[in-house]
């Protein structure tokens, strides 16, 4: 009965930390925030006024840390292993994340358009698990790091040229805490 | 780094929370087969000595002539009459098999009785005549009789009874019988179609009869989802849907109009056919890290591991008689297509073309699986042998994928971009007669053919 108590209250824990997840600002914002290449002055001076926690700040110097972080890596053509030019991002990834040890990220893997779904989602699934790996080989708790796929279904870019598809084929780091 | 992203893709999956089977659409689909199982039958003796008029295993098939009146009725029913006569002839012409005499050129009128001289100077083997009626409790009783020409007698009498909005499902069982009568062989005009379709951005399960007609949504999450797969008694499909950030496998059952959760490791699992005896579900997952396939009974939940390899493997699809199974694996570094026993054992590559070979469904009519190659610079649709003979490339117009049989297999659906718009096509299964069947404005994944 104690254990079943335990259970419940852990089911509800977790519950409410997924629902916290859900005020992280809109993607609007951040889209504006990312073409710009830093989060645009007048929202920082109308956070101040508003007078928001520090901690709530601080998230957000974290927010533009991560963002010139944990860039995208690409991969060959129907291939899942890290390559040489992805290998410096993951491990500026690592020796953050080492830093941060609250942080825990959600790796996408995605394919370019061409091939059958299916094949693809397996392909990005691989193509995430590669890159956590290398960052577990790095030292990086491999329970801060999940893994999903989404195939082809969410491209970058919808040109039929080589530049698009391989902007397409990658991995793609999100916060998930 | 896209932290938002991430709250986009929880916001999204606390909206799926609001299921969104479509209940009523499912139940008008059961109340559909249910007005047809609850058919009476009144074959003459004389059909029971099954002779074949048109043998359609045999290569070379001469079109069998036959006739179709228009089927009579009173007044009210005139417009019925026309429509239901309308879809047989249609269904017969779909399959090439079948020479349609032209209804104008006929000199017995449709209300006349049968007279063999009336037929045997336009050249028809076979003459079809219906008569309709209300009956009291409101529902649609159709009279179909076939005649043979040539032996002067009546072949088939048969009463069917159908509410009056199913006219289509009605019309399909009635060229199913003429079928059976004429092949020897089930017909496939009461099949189905489910295939995933985005209309906007939503992504929905969409369900249409095998001609394309009838179309409606069944599943309507909202959640990306991969090609759905047909329990052979046609009442279930399986499929993945991304939902709370795991591909996991779900089973929506048509007869409760449910939908279950059947499998979810965590990581991406992805499902694959049902046997034949529908006891078991094949699927793949990547929970021991490579995807590899697995085999799981429904009833007891027990779960058998098949390959083994650190390499993908997935798109299990199994043969006819329910002992071999058709997938891709990349364990010589590009996707090809391998067969192995049921028990995971004697797996060999068949597909040597090429360097991309996906998206395999066996046939149940026999030993010839259907897939996808990478020819050139485009995907096409092809077949070949289970023991890697005879691969034939049957598309060549834009990127064709994700190809289907028909429960007989004689035909083949699949999606193609040659017109822009993603949609559904269909074909028979040497290539001929490709057209599309599902509407322009919905983009379309993944075809699957009930069985």
């Amino acid at each position: 009965m104690k254990r079943l108590m335990v259970v419940v209250f852990l089911a509800l824990f977790v519950f409410s930390c997924a629902q916290k997840e859900v005020t992280i600002p809109d993607r609007s914002k951040d889209q504006d925030s990312g073409k710009k290449g830093q989060t645009g002055k007048d929202d920082v001076t109308r956070v101040d006024k508003e007078n928001i926690r520090d901690k709530a700040l601080s998230e957000e110097e974290l927010m533009r840390e991560m963002q010139s972080i944990f860039s995208d890596t690409h991969f060959a053509y129907n291939r899942y292993d890290v390559t040489d030019d992805a290998k410096p991002t993951l491990r500026k990834i690592a020796d953050w994340m080492l830093k941060r040890t609250s942080v825990t990220i959600l790796v996408e893997g995605h394919c370019d358009e061409r091939g059958t779904n299916e094949y693809n989602l397996a392909l990005g699934d691989q193509r995430a698990q590669a890159t956590k790996s290398y960052l577990v080989s790095l030292g990086v708790s491999s329970s801060r790091i999940e893994t999903v796929s989404f195939g082809k279904e969410q491209p970058l870019c919808t040109e039929k040229t080589e530049e698009c598809w391989t902007k397409n084929r990658r991995a793609h780091f999100v916060m998930s805490k | 780094m896209n932290i938002p992203e991430m709250a986009k893709v929880r916001k999204k999956s606390n909206n799926l929370m609001r299921v969104i089977l479509l209940f009523l659409i499912s139940a008008s689909l059961s109340a559909s087969i249910c007005a047809l199982s609850a058919l009476s039958a009144l074959l003459c003796p004389s059909v029971c000595e099954a002779r074949v008029y048109l043998d359609i295993t045999s290569p070379g098939i001469k079109k069998f002539p036959i006739a179709i009146q228009d089927f009579t009725g009173k007044e009210a029913l005139v417009q019925e009459g026309l429509e239901i006569s309308d879809i047989i002839r249609s269904d017969l012409q779909f399959t090439d098999l079948f020479f349609l005499l032209d209804k104008n050129a006929f000199i017995e009128t449709s209300d006349s009785p049968f007279n063999a001289d009336n037929w045997k100077p336009l050249g028809a083997d076979l003459v079809v005549k219906g008569t309709i009626e209300i009956s009291p409790d409101g529902s649609l009783g159709v009279v179909v009789s076939a005649y043979d020409v040539v032996e002067m007698r009546n072949i088939l009498k048969k009463k069917y009874s159908s509410k009056k909005d199913l006219v289509r499902p009605l019309a399909h069982k009635i060229a199913d019988d003429l079928f059976e009568v004429i092949t020897g062989k089930r017909g496939l005009f009461g099949t189905r179609i489910v295939f995933v379709g985005q209309d906007g951005q939503n992504r929905s399960i969409y369900l249409m009869d095998f001609d394309g007609q009838r179309l409606k949504k069944i599943v309507g999450r909202g959640s990306l989802t991969m090609k759905p797969r047909w329990s052979g008694d046609g009442k279930k499909i399986a499929y993945s849907s991304l939902r709370n950030g795991k591909w996991s496998i779900y089973i929506l059952d048509f007869d409760t109009a449910t939908e279950r959760l059947i499998y979810s490791s965590g990581a991406t699992d992805l499902a694959g056919d049902f046997t034949p005896d529908g006891k078991y579900l094949l699927f793949s997952s990547s929970g021991k890290g490579s995807p590899d396939i697995y085999l799981l009974h429904l009833g007891t939940k027990v779960i058998s591991r098949l390959t083994y390899e650190p390499a993908i493997e997935v798109s299990p699809s199994v043969s006819p008689d329910g002992k071999q199974i058709v997938y891709v694996s990349d364990r010589s570094s590009t996707p090809q297509l391998y067969v192995m026993g049921i028990d995971g054992n004697d797996s060999r590559r068949i597909t040597f073309e090429g360097n991309y070979n996906t998206a395999p469904e066996w046939s149940l009519a026999g030993d010839l699986i259907v897939f996808t190659s990478r020819a050139g610079g485009s995907f096409q649709v092809c077949t070949i042998k289970s023991d890697g003979s005879g691969m034939t490339q049957l598309t060549s117009a834009g990127n064709n994928d994700e190809p289907s049989f028909s429960s007989d297999g004689r035909y083949i659906i699949f999606t193609s971009d040659r017109d822009g718009v993603k949609g559904v096509y269909q074909m028979n299964v040497n290539g001929e007669q490709q057209h599309r069947i599902s509407p322009r404005n919905i983009r379309a994944f993944g075809p699957s053919w009930s069985r």
